[in-house]
């Protein structure tokens, strides 16, 4: 292929693995804390349909993509309840959040389906998009795009620089040793959901602000569930959902091109391609397991004192 | 200052403790549900009993709630005996397509053959796909690890193409205008209904299967030795169990069964394969199997009445145009506040000053 | 020094789980530059005691004074604040991070660490009290003893009064342990006071100062160690009765072998050499984590054993697994019985039917019926509490859950016994009836007793084999004088051939 072909393919690849690294990230942050939430889909998709009504209503599509973050947060906050409160089973929640959200946003988005709100738009960072190959890739997209590349970096000093991100690797890896240095973990649980449901209200918005500017139903598509499988190929760290997300990214732009392209393959194999690649991915991340960063006490309850 | 502390139960919470629990989780589901009808304007009163009147107020609808009440019972049951070993199979909704798809391949190939061989060949090969669909995760969970939640789910999606691509391509029906679906089946590849009412024979299979399912937990070693991987994995490796092998048997079991909810859908309910026998009773299946315990007369009731919520919604969709995803909400917020509700069968609530 | 104020005071504590009285009316005083040995059997109340120090449970009533001001230790931090730190028998340390961000762990300060300030902190603070551990190691690459080292640092760097050990020489080597009483002694005589739960007593005699000691969830004596005269007068105080339980040993001839473990490596494994016979007991002693593990998951089935041979009732490893059966063979009481020997979640006709399904099976069907009329002679038989398989699991003390696995897995009939710490947690009646019934169960069995506790491997065995860093050190008959003695040598390495 031309390299006419392969630079618009890859900035497309950027642009798809956004909403997908945005969410992936915010599942990294809440399971670091030793919380499983299945539920990124759902907080994803209430975090579109705020973000959409938001900004159709205030004409501010910023104002929306933030209160996306905020939305996405109230919905994990169900996940706390449930786990944190009441020591419900976290897979459990995590599914019964999915089917929620699915249902409250089609519920709610009904009378908004087929009908655009202001979003964001492509612009080029001045003398970085003019740097040959990676600047057309990565500095001529839109603003959400480029906000989502200090997000890694900032995690990753977080965890290990940060006192509070040491509490809540500790809350995720051994909650009694955490309690018996005197954190609070149930908070710093708490804190994890609410932070990391901010980041898949915002991986939605990204898509019903960003990538359309239109609001449909199931307009997530799996992308949380393909961000939940991201965590574990990134090995839990921040850089490495950074590769994961625009692979993900990188083989839908591929997909929907080969679509309009009118190959002999029909659309519903292609479909396929990202589902299959998720499973294809999960098997290969077993092979490096010892560098997983994986923390230990994930999924597990916090047993109450006395 | 008073608060309250949470402290592990001495002795495991009674029936009636359990009733109550069940029922005030229920009830708080239908009272947020009722504000969200309110929210869109809808009176919530007239809507939760336009809902129950739609679901089971009349004969034809209680028989509709019974008819998807089949699938879904067999899906959950399913996901049940998955769940049983903490195996968290998500993707009935997938062995259930794929079910439907092995039954339609026997009923489209052999259409001639009589009643009594074709329907049990179309069993034989609903179960064989739905089963073979469960049982990939599980060898891929042993031998690689993954996490079989991830890869169920991802089958799900991956199956319902399949179909798509099916209906859509080489299995279309030349005659049906451009719709995707095949062509109806045969006479012979059709279960039929009980006598005038529309309930179709699978009520049948529903009852016989769930017997076999319960009898085999009680009664057989096998089911026994199930039971106790469930409880915990290290005292099964302790006792000599092969708890790996146990969990691929399980897959297995679980997609089957789904398969077979899939068999009576194309067969008995639309009478041909078409991409709206996907509706989400896989999903569904999983709220059944959770407010049921995982026990298989509970899920018999419990599918019944989310069958009847989705029968209801619709109704609640024609009269008072309510979206469909309103069901969903419900489905939700049942499965939460049981989940919530759990806590009083370990733990009690102590009011106490700090 | 009389007239000096206690650092912390306990006065008329009690606590009770359920219908379980834990501490009775407990009044105890720690006082600056003392080492405090809290002594008591398994059960006596002694971790609860300190659980309600370090702020983890409450009292149900009874006072807490700090000097002379009562304090409520409701939640740990609050402990912490009052300067009473706790290192944990089972360390509460996060395996995946340093040892300077475990000593920071929870520690007040900016937003940001500095994380080489951290590590020189760690090193003086370690170098203070003749402590060497690099604080740039991750934990789990350390062993027991440095871990144990990280534990006490986190306490002195925040400048805690008051430190509590709960078993601490539980997984020590004896050369570590006699490392922790020197830097105990550095540690009171730098003015703090130091409480230190223990059930061994020469070592509370060796490193305390006094000696208080808990019976039954109360303080029954509080004595100078300088007074006591030797560790039998101890013992008796401590149990209220002779200690040493007489058990009748007789000797019975060894038959056909009924273990063969040959060149047995791998998994912190070398190359191990044993053989048990039908009519004896081979005791394994050693400090924990000495490979006794690994040789016991291999000689019970649930791990390989590779490299290296073990031969069970005469046929080979993956031969004897293959064939399985569950009467007249294998039967293994683990140490673990809430985690693997059981399921908690079951009732206990369930729990009965775990490792004797087989017996009851006819076809694929399962005889419940017959395995219930089985099962409830067998609970009455071994005074098991609450008399009642609909019981679950969870719901049975330590003592009764032990006592039914062990009817469980003598209902068996084996011919081979591996039995690991059968006796830990139990109270002295109800050692002398596991004692017994090992000894009865030798007649027909080769048993494999692998135990932290001397007492029982004299008490029981005819052999003892020294476990030291996955080696056999040296097998030897019990009645063998010159080699007994040098047991203590051989767990610590000091091989003396």
């Amino acid at each position: 292929m031309e390299i006419a072909i392969i630079i618009p393919l890859l900035a497309a690849a950027v642009q798809s693995g956004t909403p997908i690294l945005y969410a992936t990230l915010g599942e990294i942050f809440t399971e670091k804390s030793g919380v499983l939430n299945l539920g990124v889909e759902g907080a994803m998709i209430i975090g579109a349909l705020a973000g959409f009504i938001v900004s159709r209503y205030t004409g501010s599509p910023a104002l929306g993509f933030l209160m996306a973050g905020f939305a996405g947060a109230l919905a994990t906050s169900i996940h706390g309840v449930v786990c944190l409160w009441f020591r419900g089973n976290q897979v459990v929640s995590g599914l019964a959040l999915t089917i929620l959200g699915a249902g409250l946003a089609n519920y709610l988005g009904t009378s908004y389906v087929g009908i655009s709100a202001p979003g964001f738009k492509t612009m080029a960072v001045p003398l970085l998009s003019s740097i040959p190959v990676l600047g057309p890739i990565f500095f001529n997209q839109d603003i959400l795009v480029y906000i989502s590349y200090f997000i890694p970096p900032a995690m990753y000093i977080f965890f290990t620089s940060s006192r509070f991100g040491l509490g809540l690797r500790a809350a995720g890896e051994y909650p009694a040793a955490a309690t018996a240095a005197g954190l609070n973990v149930a908070a710093y649980r708490w804190f994890g959901i609410m932070v990391g449901g901010f980041f898949m209200g915002l991986g939605g918005a990204y898509l019903s602000l960003a990538y359309t500017h239109l609001w449909t139903t199931n307009l997530t598509g799996g992308r949380g569930w393909i961000a939940v499988a991201l965590v574990i190929f990134a090995f839990w760290r921040p850089g490495r959902a950074v590769l994961g997300a625009y692979l993900f990214g990188g083989i839908m732009a591929l997909q929907l091109r080969l679509q309009a392209l009118g190959t002999q393959l029909p659309s519903s194999i292609l479909l396929m391609l990202p589902y299959a690649l998720t499973v294809f991915v999960l098997v290969i991340s077993s092979w490096r397991k010892k560098t997983s960063e994986e923390p230990a006490a994930l999924g597990v309850n916090l047993e109450p004192v006395d | 200052m008073l608060h309250f502390r949470i402290t592990k139960r001495q002795e495991p919470l009674g029936a009636g403790g359990s009733c109550l629990v069940l029922l005030s989780a229920l009830f708080l589901s239908l009272l947020l549900s009722g504000f969200l009808l309110f929210l869109r304007g809808t009176p919530p009163v007239d809507g939760l009993l336009t809902l129950f009147q739609g679901a089971f107020g009349t004969k034809w609808a209680i028989e509709d709630s019974i008819l998807k009440a089949i699938p879904i019972f067999l899906c959950s049951l399913g996901v049940a005996v998955a769940f049983r070993l903490q195996i968290w199979n998500i993707g009935a909704e997938g062995q259930f397509a794929l079910g439907a798809i092995g039954a339609t391949w026997i009923a489209l190939t052999f259409p001639d053959w009589p009643k009594a061989a074709l329907l049990p060949a179309m069993i034989v090969a609903a179960t064989v796909a739905g089963g073979a669909w469960g049982m990939i995760p599980a060898i891929l969970r042993q031998r690689f690890k993954t996490n079989e939640i991830i890869v169920t789910l991802m089958m799900n999606y991956i199956a319902i193409l399949f179909l798509q691509y099916l209906v859509y391509g080489i299995w279309k029906d030349p005659t049906s205008f451009g719709f995707p679906m095949t062509p109806e089946f045969s006479e012979n590849a059709i279960v039929g209904k009980i006598g005038t009412t529309s309930i179709n024979w699978g009520l049948a299979h529903c009852l016989v299967l769930g017997i076999l399912v319960w009898g085999f937990f009680k009664y057989t070693r096998l089911g026994f030795e199930l039971k106790a991987c469930g409880d915990n994995v290290r005292a099964a490796r302790y006792a000599g169990l092969p708890y790996d092998r146990l969990v691929v048997l399980v897959m297995v079991l679980s997609g089957a069964l789904a398969g077979w909810a899939g068999f009576l859908e194309a067969s008995a309910t639309v009478n041909r394969l078409q991409p709206s026998i996907i509706v989400g009773y896989g999903y569904t299946a999983i709220v059944v199997a959770w407010l049921a315990r995982l026990h298989p007369l509970s899920i018999g009731i419990a599918s019944f009445l989310l069958a009847g919520l989705r029968v209801g919604v619709e109704n609640l969709q024609l009269d008072l145009q309510v979206p469909a995803a309103f069901g969903g909400i419900i489905e939700g917020l049942i499965l939460l506040t049981v989940l919530a509700g759990g806590l009083f069968t370990h733990y009690r609530i102590v009011r106490g000053k700090t | 020094m009389e007239n000096q104020l206690p650092l912390i005071r306990l006065e008329n504590i009690s606590k009770s789980f359920g219908r379980v009285q834990a501490n009775k009316d407990v009044t105890l005083e720690i006082m600056k530059g003392e080492i405090l040995a809290l002594l008591g059997e398994n059960g006596a109340g002694k971790s609860t005691l300190m659980s309600i120090l370090a702020g983890q449970l409450v009292p149900d009533t009874g006072t807490i004074y700090l000097g002379n001001k009562p304090v409520q230790l409701t939640t740990t931090d609050k402990a912490i604040a009052a300067g009473i730190g706790m290192v944990y028998q089972h360390f509460k340390l996060v395996n995946a991070m340093t040892v300077a961000e475990n000593v920071f762990l929870g520690q007040k300060g900016g937003f940001w660490l500095n994380k080489q300030k951290m590590c020189r902190t760690v090193e003086q603070l370690a170098g203070q009290y003749g402590m060497t551990v690099d604080p740039r190691a991750r934990i789990h690459d350390l062993s027991m003893g440095e871990r144990q080292q990280v534990e006490i640092l986190k306490l002195l760097h925040r400048k805690s009064t008051v430190l509590i050990f709960d078993e601490p020489t539980a997984v020590l080597t004896p050369s570590e342990a006699d490392n922790l009483f020197d830097t105990m002694k550095i540690m009171v005589a730098k003015g703090k006071g130091i409480v230190f739960i223990s059930h061994k007593l020469e070592e509370v005699m060796a490193a305390a100062d006094n000696i208080a000691i808990l019976r039954r969830g109360e303080i029954v004596d509080r004595v100078a160690a300088a007074d006591v005269s030797s560790t039998a007068e101890l013992a008796e105080r401590m149990v209220g009765r002779e200690v040493l339980l007489q058990v009748d040993k007789r000797v019975v001839e060894p038959h056909q072998s009924v273990l063969k473990v040959e060149e047995l490596s791998g998994q912190q494994m070398k190359e191990i050499n044993l053989e048990v016979r039908q009519g004896e007991i081979l005791a394994l002693v050693g400090v924990a984590g000495n490979g006794q593990k690994p040789l016991v998951e291999a000689i019970c089935g649930l791990s390989k054993p590779l490299p290296g041979t073990v031969t069970l009732l005469g046929m080979e490893w993956r031969k004897f697994f293959k064939k399985g059966g569950w009467k007249n063979t294998l039967s293994y009481i683990p140490e673990d019985r809430q985690g693997l020997a059981t399921c908690q979640g079951l009732d206990l006709l369930d729990n009965f039917l775990l490792t004797t399904r087989g017996g009851f099976s006819r076809g694929p069907w399962l005889k419940r019926e017959e395995a219930r009329e089985k099962a409830n002679l067998l609970l009455e038989e071994f005074d098991i509490r609450p008399p009642d398989l609909t019981a679950f699991a969870w719901q049975l003390s330590g003592g009764n859950l032990q006592k039914m696995v062990l009817a469980r897995e003598f209902y068996r009939k084996p011919r081979l016994i591996v039995a690991e710490q059968p006796t830990q947690g139990l109270d002295i009646a109800a050692t002398e009836d596991v004692w017994n019934l090992l000894l009865q169960a030798r007649n027909r069995a080769g048993i494999l007793l692998v135990t932290g506790d001397l007492n029982e491997a004299f008490a029981l065995s005819d052999r003892i084999g020294v476990m030291y860093n996955g080696r056999i050190v040296d097998t030897f008959r019990t009645d063998n004088k010159e080699k007994v003695e040098q047991i203590p040598q051989m767990m610590a390495g000091l091989a003396i051939s």
